[in-house]
């Protein structure tokens, strides 16, 4: 099986305090997976160094088999490779820009004719449930679920091979989550793309993840195929992870 | 898809221009601002002499003759004012736009590129704004002699660290917001991104502080020319019409009212058009805009 994001040895720190320790990690392609932890445990970071936006004192990662480095160029060709989706995606989309141009800034990274981009854009809106209407307002003039939506619209228009979720559900009353937790689940079938979630919500990986790896302070405790975890944990932490769950949940 | 390319553009509406006039603080801002410009303009609607001398006038009160009054020399206090209101509106947005645009070119590029961009930019905004205005201003003349040029030059001095150090700040606040990391991360280019996300996120606060400096910088000029530093006799600016009419108080008050008022109005008057230029300028604040009026 193609591996997705292959992160190997991998130390990342801030001053004096490492937060990642010697981790490696690997994800295969057009699968789901978790990442879980507390608040603290490194999970985001780990995410940034994957985005290219944190720099990794040891270590490499890969990203379907490349690595990439930090010239415009570089940043481009990962663009095609991985998308994020943040965790408050309203905040993501710039405050000033009507949502209509930032998805055509997508076109002129591409390279792609705009009438084209429009073409795609209408039918990822389309999936998405999203009015084109939409594209005529400002980010503040949309709801937290459709700023979701728009943001995850744009990631789509890159045609990523990998969608990176860092806290998709968070800010979501339970109807919304699930909705948004089977769009996500719908696209990685259809578009054949790597999900990768980081989250610490235990609920959300049970549901759609198909692996999941448990980190604690920087280092992953636990991996595996994601039912065999959640019904056998062999790690104390994830025991004690999935003793708090009813109570956090 | 004409249609639709021209839904999605970006560009000021001219329906956000107007809502100006229909905020109470803008239409305020405005009419003052449209009053000292026509103070200005009087002068040479007028066509009248700021400098001809006609003693036996000395401190006259306004009459048809002359609007505001004479000053002790018997000169004509409107073409005077409008001279000075002229001089002094120049000089103030010529500081301004300069001390800005430079400051929002300097600031921001430090803060986003940070290190040792950003250690030399602070060093030289702090050594700036440690010299007292008075002694740089001293300094200036001692080296290059008064005059406006000179003025000028050390407006934009002592006005620009303001300036760079509020775009700086700025620019490293939103330099880790995830919609400039987003950006980033699909590829768009890096002067798209300062043009078109980082600016127009600075431009808001900019504008205000430009639009509060316009009154500090005439009275920063009216207080050189009072001591000699800023603009020369016989050419006039608001501050040596203060000064002259303060000395003369006691004989008449036109000519400090005539020059403090349009002080006065220039101060209010800038300052509320920057706000609510601040205002409209930021898509969040429109319907805010709209409940004032």
């Amino acid at each position: 099986m193609t591996t997705a994001v292959s992160i190997s040895g991998v130390s990342i720190g801030f001053g004096p305090v490492t937060v990642i320790d010697d981790l490696s990690l690997d994800v295969p392609a057009s699968t789901t997976f978790g990442v879980v932890g507390e608040s603290g445990s490194g999970k985001t970071t780990l995410l940034r160094a994957a985005l290219g936006l944190q720099d990794v004192r040891r270590g490499e990662i890969r990203l379907m088999g490349e690595r990439f480095g930090g010239s415009l160029a570089e940043t481009r060709r990962r663009a095609r490779v991985i998308q994020p989706i943040f965790q408050d995606p309203a905040a993501a989309l710039s405050p000033r820009c009507r949502i209509g141009v930032l998805m055509d800034e997508v076109a002129k990274v591409l390279g792609e004719p705009r009438d084209a981009l429009r073409q795609r854009l209408d039918e990822i809106l389309r999936r998405l449930g999203l009015p084109r209407a939409i594209l005529d307002k400002y980010p503040h003039q949309i709801s937290g679920g459709q700023a979701r939506r728009a943001a995850i619209a744009r990631a789509l228009l890159m045609r990523p091979r990998i969608l990176a979720a860092d806290e998709p559900t968070a800010g979501l009353d339970v109807s919304v989550q699930g909705e948004l937790l089977n769009l996500l689940q719908e696209l990685r079938r259809t578009e054949e793309i790597t999900l990768l979630i980081i989250t610490h919500n235990l609920a959300v990986v049970r549901l759609i993840a198909d692996r999941v790896a448990v980190m604690q302070s920087g280092r992953i405790v636990e991996q595996g195929e994601a039912n065999a975890v959640f019904a056998r944990p062999q790690h104390a932490y994830t025991r004690e992870l999935l003793n708090s769950w009813p109570a956090t949940s | 898809m004409k249609a639709v390319a021209a839904d999605i553009s970006d560009k000021p509406s001219p329906a956000r221009w107007r809502r100006i006039w229909r905020d109470r603080n803008g239409r305020l801002g405005l009419l003052f601002m449209g009053l000292v410009l026509l103070l200005a303009l009087s002068g040479l609607i007028l066509g009248a002499d700021p400098n001809r001398i006609d003693i036996p006038q000395r401190l006259a009160a306004p009459s048809l003759a002359h609007w505001l009054g004479t000053d002790n020399l018997g000169r004509d206090l409107t073409a005077r004012i409008s001279a000075g209101t002229r001089s002094a509106l120049t000089l103030a947005l010529l500081i301004v736009a300069a001390s800005a645009f430079l400051g929002a070119v300097i600031g921001t590029a430090a803060g986003l590129f940070g290190r040792w961009l950003d250690w030399i930019v602070t060093a030289i905004f702090d050594t700036l704004s440690a010299f007292p205005a008075l002694i740089l201003a001293f300094s200036l003349v001692a080296l290059y002699g008064t005059g406006r040029q000179t003025f000028v030059i050390l407006a934009i001095l002592i006005f620009l660290p303001q300036f760079g150090r509020l775009a700086r700040a700025r620019a490293q606040a939103l330099r880790h917001q995830s919609f400039v990391e987003a950006e980033r991360l699909l590829g768009v280019h890096p002067m798209v991104i300062v043009l078109r996300h980082i600016l127009p996120n600075i431009a808001g606060p900019l504008i205000v502080l430009a639009g509060m400096n316009i009154p500090v910088v005439i009275t920063f000029e009216a207080g050189l020319s009072f001591l000699g530093l800023g603009v020369q006799p016989p050419a006039s600016s608001l501050g040596t019409l203060i000064k002259d009419g303060f000395i003369y108080m006691s004989e008449s008050w036109w000519p400090t009212i005539g020059a403090a008022g349009t002080l006065a109005l220039a101060t209010l008057g800038s300052t509320l058009l920057a706000e609510t230029f601040r205002d409209i300028l930021d898509p969040k604040s429109a319907t805010d805009v709209e409940g004032r009026a």
